[in-house]
């Protein structure tokens, strides 16, 4: 019966982030939180363990004050608890002090059979909390998995990667990051709303992880965050008739030499 | 803190790894240290400009040996650490940065020093934006494969030194299933035309296959064509995740033109979009867009390229 | 128990469900809103000029709360044909002073905003969540269904918008016939503040309220344009039936009217960043369905096809609140559900929302001539041009030249039956 723990981030939603011609810089105030894709899966991934093998499952997620935003929604899709860290410093945080936090918290709470992230998260797409989730913890790591299975101890992963798929099996606990196509992650139905409002979710201190200053301080800064524009000539064809269409787009090929 | 390392278990991407290495040797004034587990790789690695190369033995699955990576470069106090950024790569450098309280910057580009840092120029929010990070030494990068040219051979060639290394025993690997099909290699196509989820059913890719025919292209896809349907191998799929190329043509079609696809293929020369939607994003990222059903404009332009 | 059995269940979390679903919680009802959207207002397009008296019958000052855009105090009419357009401006700094005013409004900040409030005071909110059907037992209905689960209350409100999926399944009314709405597409465009304020002659705070009609190539409907906090709202409503007839889609129109000189003045260098479709009641007064209530279920806002379009304004978003407040207080007053419908009855003709409906009840009338939205439009614009020309030549005589100008777009018979029929509408 596993004890499972979800990674969870709260990003803001890119498709609301709109880039300011002027300066090229992103402006953010339309957008809005949501779970980090893949880590929807994760969630999702740890709730169907636990409906074949029993256990519990409980979600963590280290964010700004924006973070308790995230609680209804991740308790609806299966978690039992959400235990969540909000804290200013989460704002510049890099994957180095976002495991130091996640790794001390998780020492408070543990010990658990199963750590699962996602892939990567939405906005920083690191790739790193995962592994070095597992080297700050001791543990081993199984990243991008398609496929789970818990018996017992025994976890058994198919991993794939660029050219080839491996299966992998580890006496737990370990960590484990999995890919978006592992499952799909539920729609959350009424019930599921309404049971999330009463279930627990606790505030962990920063102040309360014994964690050094420099475990909070950021080893890699982002800076001269630019949107990304492309000059294109965007000229579209839009005539009822197809055929027509066609004509104008292979005259427009031709006169760029590639047909 | 002295030391520039380099780590790929894939064997061309240890090779271009050395590119920025010597760059940044050229700053640093440091020696390189290529570590790969590959005895054939550590001649060649040797003869690019590593100074020195280490051949770990002692098993086959590449992240189990990111214990023994880490031990040497804290031996000896590496500043900095380059990683082939394949999947694989990525689990092992941030392992090691783990280990080495190091920060670490993913998929990377345009590399060098300043002010004592290493910066590089990366994307946020999957390719929405782009920023430059600046990484306190020492510092981890992974490097996807093709962000650099292999150097040319250098005047002298490093020493070469075997060690054994203590794998990670506590994960068994039981199969290993290689996918996809060897051979093509979508990044060195000139043309791609490239399929998303208008498409209907599998064998409807045979209107872009036909297309493709004509251009002389190769089929490339989003995210959910090869990960999700399985249509078309993940070697074929451009993106955030997937692959990134640069062809003179890619043709989109339909498909959405989400962040997260366009960031692989967004420094084509010509794009080319088909899609229903007047207002997919796809038309903002293209030259050349038809809106209309592909079903009726593919067969149409297959035939009027093939005149 | 909350999870088993609520004491009022809303559907739908647009301004009627909210207002409603806010009455009851404050009066300590144990109420449970359920939204479809992700959150509430994802859904919404609907373009925004809210009549704050609403909001202040609800709550006196509910409106200081709000997220409200600009207060209107410029109203304009613009008359358009192909290139020109006559523009008749009223500006009055203390229009609306006092309650009644209007403030141009986003619904989906709007609406996400009315919803947190509903929370505050105690409600349950559940969003991304469609349902589906109600669960009716005895000939009362009992509660909702939705994805298979059930949820049961003693009364259920369906404020689920103009296309209620619960009032046709709870049998009060067949499926929304085409006549009976108008289609409305909307577009936000960005646009800097001082832009704004300079295009359209007001302040920071203040903002521009404008109709335009002329621009639907003779289909009955018009597009409005209001102004928001660095943004513009604007947006076409006009009759499918007939549009369908002209073999145009709408969409194409919506383009052709953005490209008209006197409207690409007022939106160019802004960005579009939303663009929607949806339907509006249209006919009004008679368009709304005998049967509103059943024992158990209350119909509100747009679902009962609460609406007045006069072509120059359009009004739902208030009607939609005071409605759903109607219900709210037919629900807390009840003592049994017996009774509920007779008190939703009574309570929309004590808010005056019937006799709103039925003073513009003739109005729909005013979209059968079909020359309002072409012929005289141009005709106003063909005889400004005569007025305004000055070219050396001999001038034609003023009666002349304006006679001229009428008859290329109308007979006198057209214009005295037009005018007969406009008359009675009103
Ligand atoms: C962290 C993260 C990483 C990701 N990484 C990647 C990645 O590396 N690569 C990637 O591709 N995606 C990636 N995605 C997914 C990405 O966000 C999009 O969901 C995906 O690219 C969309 O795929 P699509 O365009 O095939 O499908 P859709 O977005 O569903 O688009 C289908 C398009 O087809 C059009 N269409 C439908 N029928 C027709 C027709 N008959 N004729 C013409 N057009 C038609 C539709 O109008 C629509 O625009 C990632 C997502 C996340 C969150
Ligand atoms: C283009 C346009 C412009 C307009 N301009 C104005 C204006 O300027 N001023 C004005 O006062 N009015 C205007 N209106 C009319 C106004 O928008 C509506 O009258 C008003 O929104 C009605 O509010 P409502 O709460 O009844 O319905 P809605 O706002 O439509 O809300 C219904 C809600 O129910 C939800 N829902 C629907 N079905 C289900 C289900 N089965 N399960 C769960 N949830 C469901 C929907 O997602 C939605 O959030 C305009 C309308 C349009 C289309
Ligand atoms: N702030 C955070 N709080 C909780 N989990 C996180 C956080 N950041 C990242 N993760 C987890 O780590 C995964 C990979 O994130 P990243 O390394 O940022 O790409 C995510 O999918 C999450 O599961």
């Amino acid at each position: 019966m596993p004890k499972c723990l979800v990674c969870y981030k709260w990003t803001l939603d890119e498709q609301d982030i709109k880039i300011k011609p002027e300066d090229l810089s992103l402006d953010s105030s339309r957008a809005k939180g949501k779970i980090s894709d893949f880590d929807r899966n994760a969630v999702e991934e740890a709730a169907l363990i636990v409906e074949k093998e029993g256990g519990a499952v409980e979600v963590l997620s280290y964010g700004t004050a924006a973070v308790k935003l995230s609680l209804k929604d991740v308790l609806s899709r299966g978690a039992e608890k959400a235990h969540w860290i909000a804290d200013p410093s989460a704002e510049n945080a890099d994957a180095a002090v976002t495991a130091n936090v996640l790794a001390a918290a998780i020492r408070k709470l543990g010990p658990y059979d199963l750590i699962l992230c996602g892939e990567g998260s939405s906005d920083l797409f690191n790739q790193q909390t995962a592994p070095r989730l597992a080297a700050l913890l001791g543990l081993p790591c199984l990243s991008f998995v398609q496929k789970l299975t818990v018996e017992g101890s025994t976890v058994t992963a198919t991993r794939k990667l660029e050219d080839c798929q491996e299966t992998a099996t580890v006496s737990g606990p370990v960590v484990i990051s999995v890919l978006s196509e592992i499952n799909k992650p539920r729609i959350p139905t009424l019930k599921q709303v309404l049971g999330a409002a009463k279930k627990p979710n606790e505030e962990i201190k920063i102040a309360d992880l014994g964690l050094k200053p420099e475990d909070l301080q950021p080893k890699a800064l982002r800076q001269s965050v630019k949107g990304f524009v492309m000059q294109r000539r965007n000229v579209v064809y839009k005539e009822s008739s197809a055929a027509e269409n066609v004509a104008k787009l292979t005259a427009s090929l031709a006169s760029e030499g590639l047909c | 803190m002295a030391g520039i390392f380099i780590f790929s278990e894939d064997s061309a991407l240890a090779k271009q790894l050395l590119t920025p290495a010597l760059e940044l040797k050229a700053s640093l004034a440091q020696p390189i240290t290529a570590i790969t587990l590959s005895e054939s790789d550590a001649e060649e690695l040797a003869k690019l400009g590593a100074d020195k190369v280490v051949v770990l033995t002692g098993g086959t699955w590449a992240e189990g040996f990111a214990e023994a990576i880490y031990s040497q470069i804290s031996k000896a106090e590496g500043s900095i650490l380059l990683v082939g950024g394949t999947l694989r790569g990525k689990h092992v450098a941030a392992y090691v940065a783990a280990k080495l309280n190091a920060g670490m910057t993913t998929d990377a580009k345009a590399l060098k020093i300043a002010n004592g840092k290493l910066l590089a120029t990366r994307v946020l929010y999957a390719g929405l934006a782009v920023c430059e990070e600046e990484v306190a030494l020492p510092a981890v990068a992974t490097i996807r494969a093709r962000t650099f040219l292999a150097p040319a051979p250098a005047p002298a060639a490093g020493v070469v030194e075997t060690q054994s290394a203590e794998a990670d025993s506590r994960i068994t690997i039981s199969e290993v299933i290689p996918t996809g099909d060897k051979g093509v290699d979508i990044t060195a196509a000139t043309k791609l035309v490239a399929v998303g989820r208008g498409f209907r059913r599998k064998e409807d890719l045979k209107l872009a296959e036909d297309l493709a025919g004509v251009l002389k292209a190769e089929l490339a896809c989003t995210r959910g064509i090869a990960e999700d349907e399985h249509w078309l191998p993940i070697e074929r799929y451009i993106g955030i995740s997937g692959q990134t190329v640069k062809p003179e043509l890619y043709v989109a079609a339909g498909l959405s033109g989400q962040v997260q696809h366009m960031v692989g293929c967004r420094e084509s020369k010509v794009i080319v979009a088909i899609n229903t939607d007047e207002r997919a994003p796809i038309f903002e990222a293209a030259d050349y867009g038809i809106v209309g059903d592909m079903y009726e404009v593919l067969p149409l332009l297959t035939a009027a390229l093939r005149k | 128990m909350a999870d088993d059995k609520f004491d009022a269940i809303v559907v739908g979390a647009g301004l009627a469900g909210s207002a409603c679903a806010y009455t009851l919680a404050k009066a300590g009802k144990n109420v449970l809103l359920v939204e479809r959207g992700n959150t509430a207002g994802s859904k919404n397009v609907s373009g925004g000029r809210l009549y704050t008296y609403a909001l202040e019958l609800l709550e006196p000052d509910l409106y200081k709360r709000a997220p409200l855009q600009r207060k209107i105090v410029r109203e304009q009419v613009m008359l358009l044909n192909e290139r020109g357009a006559t523009t008749i401006d009223y500006f009055n700094p203390d229009f609306g002073e006092n309650i009644p005013q209007s403030y141009s409004v986003i619904r989906a900040v709007l609406d996400e905003w009315f919803a947190a409030e509903v929370e505050a005071q105690g409600g349950m909110v559940a969003s991304g969540i469609l349902v589906d059907g109600l669960i009716e037992e005895n000939g009362k209905i009992v509660g909702i269904l939705t994805g298979g689960e059930e949820m049961r209350a003693d009364v259920v409100v369906a404020a689920d918008g103009v296309n209620s999926l619960l009032g046709q399944k709870a049998g009060l009314f067949p499926d929304v016939k085409s006549h009976a709405v108008g289609v409305g597409v909307k577009e936000t465009i960005e646009l800097p503040d001082n832009l704004i304020n300079a295009r359209f002659g007001v302040t920071a705070e203040e903002g521009a309220a404008r109709v335009a009609i002329g621009c639907t190539e003779g289909i009955s409907g018009g597009a409005f344009l209001y102004t928001n906090k660095g943004s513009i709202s604007l947006g076409i409503v006009f009759n499918p039936e007939q549009a369908a007839k002209q073999q145009r889609h709408i969409q194409d129109i919506f383009q052709d009217f953005k490209m008209h000189p006197a409207i690409q003045a007022l939106i160019e260098g802004g960005t579009s960043v939303e663009y929607g479709a949806h339907l509006v009641p249209e006919i009004g007064y008679q368009g709304i369905p005998k049967q509103l209530h059943r024992e158990g279920f209350l119909v509100v806002g747009d679902a009962a096809q609460f609406g007045i379009n006069t072509g120059l304004i359009i009004r739902g978003m208030d009607l939609a609140i005071v409605s759903g407040l109607a219900a709210a207080r037919a629900i807390i007053a009840s003592p049994s559900t017996a009774e509920m419908g007779a008190l939703y009855m009574k309570q929309l003709e004590e808010l005056l929302l019937v006799a709103n409906q039925r003073a513009y009840q003739n109005f729909h009338g005013i979209f059968e001539i079909s020359r309002i939205f072409g012929g005289y439009p141009k005709l106003a614009n063909d005889a400004m041009q005569f007025m305004f020309t000055v070219d050396g030549k001999t001038p034609t005589p003023m009666v002349k030249g304006l006679l001229r100008a009428v008859k290329k777009h109308a007979t006198f018979g057209q214009m005295i039956a037009d005018g007969w029929k406009a008359y009675r509408s009103l």
